[in-house]
């Protein structure tokens, strides 16, 4: 073992670049400093992808307005959190809004949601994305008139428990057969997603026609 | 990026590696058949890779940073196939098994 | 013949088979944007589709397992440590993936539980299989570690290559272990998730190839191993120097932060180069063995594995991977094109390339050559070639309507589907896709029908 370490260095040091002890050293050095780099950098993710971390809000913040409006200093889409708007009308503590993001989460893998769709843009390319499907202005112009709801998270409420019933083109919504405390807590995970900052993804988004 | 911009930025970019990698299979083919024109066919596509990392950085919206990385890999797109083929060649006759 | 290689045959078999399965699911899924009220609400598009990737990462994995099962007595002169194991496994395999295939198709998915996470479907791409499924999936290569490691401790023999190899079953496994994970906040399940998704595709995969690749060098062409490993090395130095960081550009757009950008597009941009040199590589070893090759269909998909690859990770990635085209096309059917083309490109090739190694071992063939395999060649490849072109215009198309001009709503989603353009890329897609499944008929074939003037009998896959 130490003889070949030795070797390996007297490769290192003389690059003899036909010799395969060379390379072996470099293969691993490189594989050494790109996973410590690549340490380094998700602990520092970390900071800005943790729940209350500088891109991903709390989970209270479905109580709150959420807007995605053009940031000229960051060249990006970004979200805006404004004032009270509860939703379904009823605040909700952190604890409550924690418990209700872990149910829309397992709605979203139990349904498979992504397979279908995509979330930051991954998944499946045959229903649109729904990373600021809450800001989706079919809620109020197509929905909303359909489902005769008078809010938008009535009517994804409506919606996303009977979608074959509302259809908006030939590429129909599956009836999944959500209850409609799963369309609660996929509607407020929806919510919650949509204030994620997302460096800009989906760019323009509901901008046609402005 | 206006929509127009975008298609064509992802289609000179589609290009610029097809035109490298046209390099690197026209002058390998054409070291192991020993036919210069595929050699010189090959350098042509080079410049050709050239030309177009010289329009991505003139006409394209695309960051300062990275015209300049296309810009630096057309000059290594060039060195590639040659140096490659020399250390290929290298290996090899080592073993005898030169073609 | 060794009983790990009989093994092995039986792990091509089932690769096969699934492959089959892979393009039955690929065209019912491609089938769904044609006729969009295709079997609705009975069996949804979303099923297809996890049939169609799931077989796909369990096809290209068990021909992995077989290809080592194949060379592992050969390269270290002794049978496999552990072959009762390895064999049961496989069984176990088999039925793992059956089970989770009829329930997949028979019950779909579940209430918003732990149970359905468990039992039924865990709704994260690529790993949709429920966890008592993923626990079987980490058995199997926990015992194929096992082989590996038992085998070269008994052999008193470690080359180059197994050492790459051992190594590599570290990652395999470990970045595996993420397909468990259940995690509310989607930035960081994805971020975990890109871990198992793009560390197996584009790294540890890689490597794992890269030394399958190595020992079928070894045996088509004749080459020595001082060469081989030497080119081994400097592939996993590339790979690996461009491909960990490279999994930044998947960072782009999940809450990440925003250097993330720059980190993924330079690494992404470097991807390409090797891929040259891999072209370059297989140029010289084409002219420097192309009369001495005794099996033809090997030799031919091994250097166009080169090129494909090439193309398609090196231009198809290069098109959309900088971060301000990325904003467009990414979840796109441009993407779509790009993932095909590089899977195809990158393992597939190689894959068939290894079975061929097989079938020539198995019915004693001197010289493997005939007319089916290139039926099978030309329709695989023009094929895969028609689609992701069709799927590129499609994308195109999504890219410039529903995303730069419409903005991304459920609106500019439809406009930009229902736009000539989409439609004739899905037309296409779906035409090339039946030539596609008409070359895996051809391969299948060639497969087990035995060589011509050979009284040796061929290759008979057994039920998977």
């Amino acid at each position: 073992m130490s003889s070949e370490i030795a070797d390996t260095v007297r490769a290192g040091v003389g690059g003899d670049l036909a010799d395969p002890v060379f390379w072996r050293a470099g293969a691993i050095a490189t594989t050494a400093v790109m996973l410590v780099i690549l340490a380094f950098l998700t602990i520092d993710s970390y900071r800005y992808i943790s729940v209350g971390g500088l891109n991903v809000p709390k989970y209270d913040v479905i109580n709150q307005h959420i807007g995605y409006e053009f940031n000229w200093s960051r060249h990006a889409a970004v979200p805006v959190i404004g004032g009270p708007e509860p939703l379904f009308g009823h605040k909700v503590t952190e604890a409550e809004a924690a418990d209700l993001i872990l149910k829309g989460k397992f709605v979203i893998q139990s349904r498979a949601c992504m397979d279908c769709h995509t979330f930051f843009g991954n998944g499946a390319y045959y229903g649109p994305d729904l990373t600021k499907s809450w800001l989706d202005p079919a809620w109020p112009q197509i929905w909303m008139p359909m489902t005769g709801k008078t809010t938008r998270e009535d009517a994804m409420v409506e919606f996303l428990m009977r979608p074959d019933k509302y259809p908006t083109w030939d590429r129909r919504m599956p009836n999944l057969r959500l209850t409609e405390a799963e369309a609660h807590a996929a509607v407020a995970y929806l919510k919650w997603l949509s204030a994620i900052d997302t460096n800009g993804f989906p760019a323009n988004f509901g901008q046609a026609g402005k | 990026m206006t929509p127009e911009s975008l298609l064509e930025t992802a289609v000179l970019l589609g290009l610029f590696v097809l035109a490298g990698g046209g390099y690197g299979g026209l002058y390998s083919v054409g070291r192991a058949a020993g036919r210069p024109a595929l050699i010189r066919a090959g350098r042509a596509c080079w410049v050709g890779a050239l030309a177009i990392a010289v329009v991505i950085a003139a006409a394209t919206p695309l960051g300062v940073g990275w015209k300049l990385l296309i810009l630096v890999s057309a000059l290594v797109y060039a060195v590639i196939p040659p140096v490659t083929w020399r250390y290929l060649e290298r290996t090899h006759s080592d073993e005898g098994l030169r073609p | 013949m060794y009983r790990s290689q009989r093994l092995s045959l039986r792990y091509y078999a089932a690769a096969v088979t699934l492959f089959g399965v892979m393009i039955v699911f690929g065209l019912l899924s491609a089938l769904y944007y044609l006729y969009p009220s295709l079997l609705f609400n009975v069996f949804n598009f979303s099923t297809s589709k996890i049939m169609h990737i799931d077989t796909l990462v369990i096809w290209l994995l068990m021909a992995f397992l077989g290809a080592v099962y194949w060379y592992l007595p050969k390269e270290l002169g002794r049978e496999v440590e552990g072959m009762w194991l390895a064999e049961l496994t496989f069984w176990v395999f088999c039925a793992v993936v059956i089970v989770v295939a009829a329930v997949f198709i028979f019950v779909q998915y579940g209430p918003a539980t732990d149970f359905t996470l468990w039992f039924i479907n865990q709704g994260r791409k690529y790993v949709e299989a429920p966890r008592w499924a993923t626990i079987g999936i980490v058995v199997v290569m926990l015992v194929f570690a096992y082989n590996v490691v038992a085998t070269c401790v008994k052999a008193h023999r470690m080359t180059g290559i197994m050492w790459v190899l051992a190594l590599d079953l570290i990652p395999l496994v470990l970045v595996y272990l993420d397909a468990f994970s259940y995690d509310r906040n989607m930035s960081t399940d994805l971020y975990w998730w890109w871990w198992l998704v793009h560390m197996w595709v584009e790294s540890t995969w890689e490597v794992l190839i890269g030394c399958v690749m190595a020992l079928v060098l070894m045996d088509v062409m004749g080459t020595s191993r001082r060469i081989v490993e030497t080119w081994l090395y400097i592939e996993v130095m590339l790979v690996l120097g461009a491909g960990i960081l490279g999994l930044g550009h998947h960072y782009f757009w999940i809450g990440t932060p925003q250097y993330w950008l720059s980190i993924g597009g330079f690494f992404s941009a470097l991807e390409p180069l090797p891929l040259l040199g891999m072209v370059i590589h297989a140029v010289y070893d084409a002219g420097a063995h192309r009369l001495k090759t005794t099996n033809r269909p090997a030799f031919f998909w091994i250097t166009t594995e080169a090129f494909l690859n090439f193309i398609g990770a090196g231009i198809w990635g290069f098109m959309m991977t900088l971060p301000q085209i990325n904003l467009f096309t990414h979840g796109t059917q441009w993407t779509v094109s790009h993932g095909h083309f590089a899977f195809y490109g990158a393992y597939v090739c190689g894959v068939i390339a290894v079975f061929y190694v097989a079938k020539q071992k198995t019915s004693g063939a001197a010289y493997l050559d005939g007319k089916a395999w290139k039926w099978a060649y030309g329709l695989l490849n023009i094929g895969m070639v028609g689609m992701v072109m069709g799927l590129l215009l499609a994308g195109m198309a999504q890219a410039f309507f529903g995303r730069a001009i419409g903005g991304s709503t459920l609106m500019a989603f439809t406009t930009a589907s229902e736009n000539p353009w989409f439609v004739s890329g899905m037309y296409a897609r779906m035409l090339f896709g039946l030539m596609f499944a008409a070359g895996y008929v051809a391969l299948v074939y060639d497969l087990v029908t035995s060589p011509r003037r050979i009284a040796t009998p061929a290759l008979q896959p057994e039920p998977a």
